[in-house]
This record gives structure tokens, C-alpha cells and sequence, in this order.
């Protein structure tokens, strides 16, 4: 019961890491708090489903491309003649890609939700030191994990990585010496697009299904877990998103089943109340970099 | 002195006037068009709401749906007439029984409605006057997520996802007309007082009007709770007016499309706000029978074909005119435009 409890406490916590990163490396690069990330994720989500009869691994390989087309083409065409606008502007235009993603996902392809038979192997189990653990439980964990250790590589051990968190730091000095602008923000929106994919693929494995709102969710999670974290530092965010996670598996274990119902006005009462009280989020340093 | 009251009194007279051609236009068309234009109206009093906050502190609000869903919840708990409350109600708590036997005229209605929002306003004012910018985007939207969360989840009282209906249809053109001139009296009113200049020396430069002693907190909250019983009456009016409603109504989409009506109009404008819910709503309706395939021969076209070209629409007018049509100028008002025009206002610590 404990390592089950865990194991997907761990899982979701890692799934939200990933979510909150892709959030907040956008906003730490060019000042974007993106609503549209959670269109980016339902574009892989739809190639789950287009390609649902194909081997898992390509639908997998083919959701990540479409995450990356989408997100770059969203630069493209709508943030980056945008760049250098305030905040909030950018935050309004997000808000008009995300709608008109979702509306031509609703034209197209998806007017209702469709489903998707989750891979059979996801839905076994497996014994676990006593307990019976469930596959899809373990990959979550296995798989967003990787991913985190991936992104902390770039990010580390890189020159993109190092050009990506001197952009974050301050874009004007980077470009000032010699950090190609357009060039890292364009890598941080396929970063953002691979982490949105492989996001997608453990989100629809988990729903089973797939539609045009489908998005919501995803993004609210990186948008709380980032500011949780303080949007000063990738970090902060990933430990954010990971202790939204684990918060939420835990009301969800031990919130009386009348009151499950109002999860997120909780978590959404908590999140004013560290804007209000901690803006620079409960776990970043004193600077506030956020307005 | 005299000339100087009437040059300022012509933003709220010219306002109203644009109100009033919305109603005489309603008047003249058939039912469709007198929908709209009832609509329309209705929007002018949530529009005017949100710039009352918006328009003044130069802080952009994603939750003011929050307050017109209050508005709309309490108008049906004080319209709906007392049988069919009985049938709908039946799992009403204990304490709150008291709501079945409540009945009030419309007006009275539209108030309480207003004041219900206001309340909310008040518990939510402490937070929203500390923060600006992006954080005060992110709350806003808070506001709105918890509030949309409790209505569609306390089904004992809100019937949660299922829809109100049984509200009886009290606006008509002329109590709209009548909403809508009093919401944009009380609009000016407020930008014209002295709370209103502070907090707008506040949105010019934010530690210059600090340092001139005004007190930027206590005026956001003045302004927020202000705009939340405007917003609360517009949702009340609409409830009114609709007749059901269903609680998917009060979220993101409705959100976007006041949000597309201030930013088109000009956000820290009234006469853009005012201007931009008129425009918008004709727009909305011209979309939707575009997408109904009236202008393309009858052959409809697929469900969302007007929501991506609003989007459209907007992320155009986010990058060639981020201020809008009105900058944060008022019509009738010479000069002050070009001020203005050029300078972005800046948010509270830019420069820190």
C-alpha cells in the first residue's frame, strides 16, 4: 500500500515536473507565461491518436514531432512578432493561440473527444517488493524521470544549455555577447515541444482519451507548479511542479471523497496565497524577477 | 469653468449615446437583431466593470467572469419563482433553506446580484492590491478557477453542471439601455474622482505617484470592488435575460471574448472598452453566421471557425496596435492621445 501510494505519488510528481518545466523555461528565456502549452500538448495527444494503430514507440517518436512542429510554429507566427512586449501581452496573445489551436483542433479532427485504448502492457501489473505496482504507474515515473535527467544535462553540461539559462538570466547582456537570440529561443520552444510530448504521452496513457479541452489541465499544473517554484530558476520550478505533484496525490489519498470534488479550488486558494504572500515562490531566493 | 465641465462631461454623454443607438438599432431589426443588440448592452455593463479596474490601474484582470457568474447565481436564486424553486432546490442545505422561500423584483435582483459579486471583490481585494503585473494575471485567473470550481462542484446548491433555467426574462432593450447608462455613469464617476486620478498616476509611474504619497494599494481595492459589483450586475442582467444558463458559460471562453472587447477597444480606455463591446458583439454575430454559412451560400462551416478568427483577430491587433483603437485616450477628449499614445505604461518594478 506504501510503495504503491509512492510509487505514483513519485510519478506524478515527476509528470508535473515535466509539465512545469516546459512552462517555465519559456518564461524564464522571453517573459512568456504560455497558455497555449497546453495546445502543444494536445497536438502530440492527437498523434497518439492518429497513429494508434502503429507500434506504441513510432506514435511515441511521431507525437514528440508534432509537440516540436506546433510549438515552433506557434514562435513563428504568433510570440515572435511579439518579442520585447510586456508580460501581460504576451500572456493575452497565449491566450488567442491557445483558442485558435483549440478551435482548429475542434474544426478538423477533434469536434468531440475521442478514445484511446491505452497499450496493453500499461495496464498490467507488476510485483514490486510485496506490492502490486501498475505498469503504467512505474513507466510515468521511469520515463519522466529520464526526461528530467536529460533536461538537467542540457541544461548543465551544454553550450545550448548554458546559452539557454543566460538568456533566462539576462537576454539583452547573452545577446551582448554573442548568444544568438533567435537561435535560443527557438530551441527553447522545441525543448519546450519535447517536453510537452513525452508529457502528452504519459497524460493520454493515464485519460485514455483524447479532445480539443483536453490541454486545460496539463497547462494549469506547469502554470502553478512554476510559480509554487519561483520562475527564477528551472530548478525551482521542477522541485515546484514536483511537490504539486506529490500534494496532489496526497489530497487525493486523504481528502474525504465529498470534498475531492474541490481540489482545485484549494489548490487555487494556495496559489493566490503565495502570490500574495511569497511572489517570488516558496522555494526560489529573495530576488523577484516576475513583473 | 463652466465650458471646462461640459468638454469633460461629453466622454459619459457621448457613451451613453452609443448605448442608446445600440438599443434604437435592436429596436429597428427583428428579433435576431434585438438579441444581439440586448446582448450588446449587456456587455457595456460588464465592459465598463472590468475597465474600471483595468482601464484605471493599468492591470490587466482575467477573473471578472468570477463576478458576473455571483451576479447570475444570485439573480436565479432571487427570480426563479418560489414553486419551481422548491423542484430544483430540493438538497439545499440546512442553513442556507432560506434561499427557496427568497423572491425580489428584477431590479432588485440586478442590485443584490451586483452586491453578492462585490462581496467576493472585498474578500479578494487584500491579495489583488499587492500584486501587478504577470502576478496579477495569474490571481485574477485564480479567482476565477476557484470560483468556477465551487459552482460546478457544490451541487447540493448549484446544480452543479446541471444548467438553472425557470429565471423569468426581465431585460428587455430599455432596462438593458437603462443598466448599461448607469453602469457608465458610475464608471466615469470613478475615473473622474480622486481615487480614480491616483490610481491612474499610479499606472503612469508607479513609484512616482507612490512618492507623492498616494496610497496604490487602498485605490486598487476601491477599484477592484467597484468593478466587481458593475461585473456582478452585467451577470445578473444576463441571467435575466437568458433565462437558463449553465456554469460552463462563466469560463475561458467568455473570459476571451471581454478580453478581445477590451484589448481591440483599447484597455486602458472606457470609451475603448464601451467601444470595443459594441464592435466585438456585432462581430461575434456577423462570425456566426459566417460559420452558420449564410454569406457563403448555405453550406455551414465546421463549429469553431469563428473563435479562430477572433483569435486571429486579436493576436493581429496584440502586435500592430497593443493599445488598441483608443490608446488610453476617452472620445471627446482632444489632445491627450498623443500624449500618451506612445508611451507603454510601465509596469510596477520594470526597472527594479
Amino acid at each position: 500500500m506504501i510503495i504503491e501510494y509512492l510509487i505514483s505519488a513519485l510519478g506524478l510528481g515527476a509528470l508535473y515536473a515535466l509539465l512545469t518545466i516546459g512552462v517555465a523555461l519559456l518564461f524564464g528565456v522571453l517573459g512568456l507565461m504560455n497558455f497555449a502549452y497546453g495546445e502543444i500538448i494536445l497536438a502530440a495527444a492527437f498523434a497518439l491518436y492518429f497513429f494508434r494503430e502503429q507500434p506504441w514507440f513510432f506514435a511515441v517518436i511521431m507525437a514528440v514531432v508534432f509537440a516540436v512542429v506546433v510549438a515552433v510554429l506557434s514562435e513563428r507566427l504568433a510570440f515572435h512578432p511579439l518579442r520585447g512586449a510586456d508580460p501581460v501581452t504576451l500572456m493575452i496573445a497565449s491566450f488567442a493561440v491557445s483558442l485558435a489551436l483549440q478551435s482548429v483542433a475542434r474544426m478538423t479532427v477533434l469536434p468531440r473527444a475521442q478514445g484511446v485504448p491505452p497499450e496493453s502492457f500499461l495496464s498490467q501489473r507488476v510485483d514490486l517488493l510485496g506490492a502490486r505496482v501498475s505498469v503504467l504507474d512505474l513507466l510515468t515515473f521511469v520515463l519522466c524521470g529520464t526526461v528530467l535527467a536529460a533536461v538537467a544535462y542540457v541544461m548543465g553540461r551544454t553550450s545550448l544549455g548554458v546559452q539557454l539559462r543566460a538568456a533566462a538570466e539576462n537576454f539583452q547582456m547573452a545577446e551582448a555577447l554573442g548568444v544568438k537570440g533567435n537561435r535560443v529561443i527557438a530551441s527553447a520552444f522545441v525543448i519546450a515541444g519535447v517536453l510537452a510530448g513525452i508529457g502528452a504521452v504519459v497524460f493520454v496513457a493515464r485519460q485514455g482519451a483524447v479532445s480539443a479541452e483536453m490541454g486545460l489541465q496539463p497547462m494549469l499544473v506547469g502554470v502553478i507548479g512554476a510559480v509554487l517554484g519561483g520562475m527564477s530558476s528551472l530548478r525551482g520550478a521542477a522541485l515546484g511542479g514536483f511537490i504539486l505533484g506529490v500534494g496532489t496525490a496526497t489530497l487525493e489519498a486523504l481528502l474525504p471523497s465529498s470534498l475531492i470534488a474541490f481540489r482545485d479550488a484549494f489548490l487555487f486558494t494556495a496559489l493566490i496565497a503565495v502570490l500574495v504572500v511569497r511572489p517570488q515562490g516558496l522555494l526560489s531566493g529573495s530576488k523577484v524577477r516576475v513583473s | 469653468m463652466t465650458t471646462q465641465v461640459l468638454v469633460r462631461l461629453r466622454t459619459p454623454l457621448l457613451l451613453c449615446a452609443i448605448a442608446g443607438v445600440v438599443a434604437v438599432a435592436g429596436l429597428a431589426g427583428g428579433p435576431t437583431v434585438e438579441r444581439v443588440a440586448v446582448l450588446a448592452l449587456i456587455s457595456i455593463v460588464f465592459v465598463t466593470g472590468l475597465s474600471t479596474f483595468s482601464a484605471n490601474s493599468g492591470i490587466m484582470s482575467f477573473g471578472h467572469v468570477a463576478f458576473m457568474a455571483l451576479g447570475a447565481y444570485t439573480a436565479a436564486f432571487l427570480t426563479i419563482p418560489v414553486p419551481l424553486k422548491g423542484t430544483l432546490f430540493s438538497q439545499l442545505p440546512e442553513p442556507m433553506s432560506f434561499l427557496r422561500e427568497l423572491q425580489s423584483s428584477f431590479v432588485v435582483a440586478v442590485v443584490v446580484g451586483g452586491l453578492v459579486a462585490a462581496v467576493l471583490g472585498l474578500i479578494t481585494a487584500p491579495g489583488i492590491a499587492r500584486l501587478s503585473g504577470l502576478q496579477s494575471g495569474i490571481a485574477t485567473l485564480a479567482v476565477l478557477m476557484v470560483t468556477y470550481n465551487v459552482l460546478s462542484s457544490w451541487t447540493s446548491v448549484t446544480r452543479g453542471s446541471s444548467s438553472m433555467i425557470g429565471i423569468p426574462q426581465a431585460t428587455t432593450l430599455w432596462s438593458g439601455l437603462g443598466f448599461a447608462v448607469a453602469a457608465i455613469i458610475v464608471a466615469w464617476a470613478y475615473q473622474s474622482s480622486r481615487s480614480g486620478l491616483q490610481l491612474r498616476a499610479s499606472r503612469e509611474d508607479y513609484w512616482a505617484s507612490v512618492a507623492s504619497g498616494v496610497s496604490v494599494g487602498r485605490h486598487r481595492a476601491t477599484a477592484w470592488v467597484l468593478s466587481a459589483f458593475l461585473c456582478g450586475a452585467a451577470g445578473a442582467l444576463y441571467a435575466s435575460f437568458i433565462t437558463s444558463f449553465n456554469v460552463s458559460v462563466f469560463f475561458l471562453s467568455t473570459t476571451f471574448s471581454f478580453i478581445v472587447m477590451v484589448v481591440l477597444g483599447g484597455y486602458l480606455s472606457l470609451s475603448g472598452a464601451v467601444l470595443g463591446a459594441v464592435g466585438v458583439s456585432l462581430l461575434q454575430e456577423v462570425l456566426r453566421r459566417f460559420q452558420d454559412g449564410q454569406f457563403t451560400g448555405g453550406s455551414a462551416l465546421p463549429a469553431g471557425v469563428a473563435d479562430l478568427m477572433l483569435a486571429a483577430l486579436l493576436l493581429v491587433v496584440l502586435i500592430k496596435f497593443p493599445l488598441g483603437l483608443m490608446g488610453s485616450g476617452e472620445l471627446g477628449q482632444r489632445g491627450r492621445q498623443q500624449q500618451t499614445d506612445e508611451v507603454e505604461p510601465q509596469p510596477e518594478g520594470a526597472s527594479a
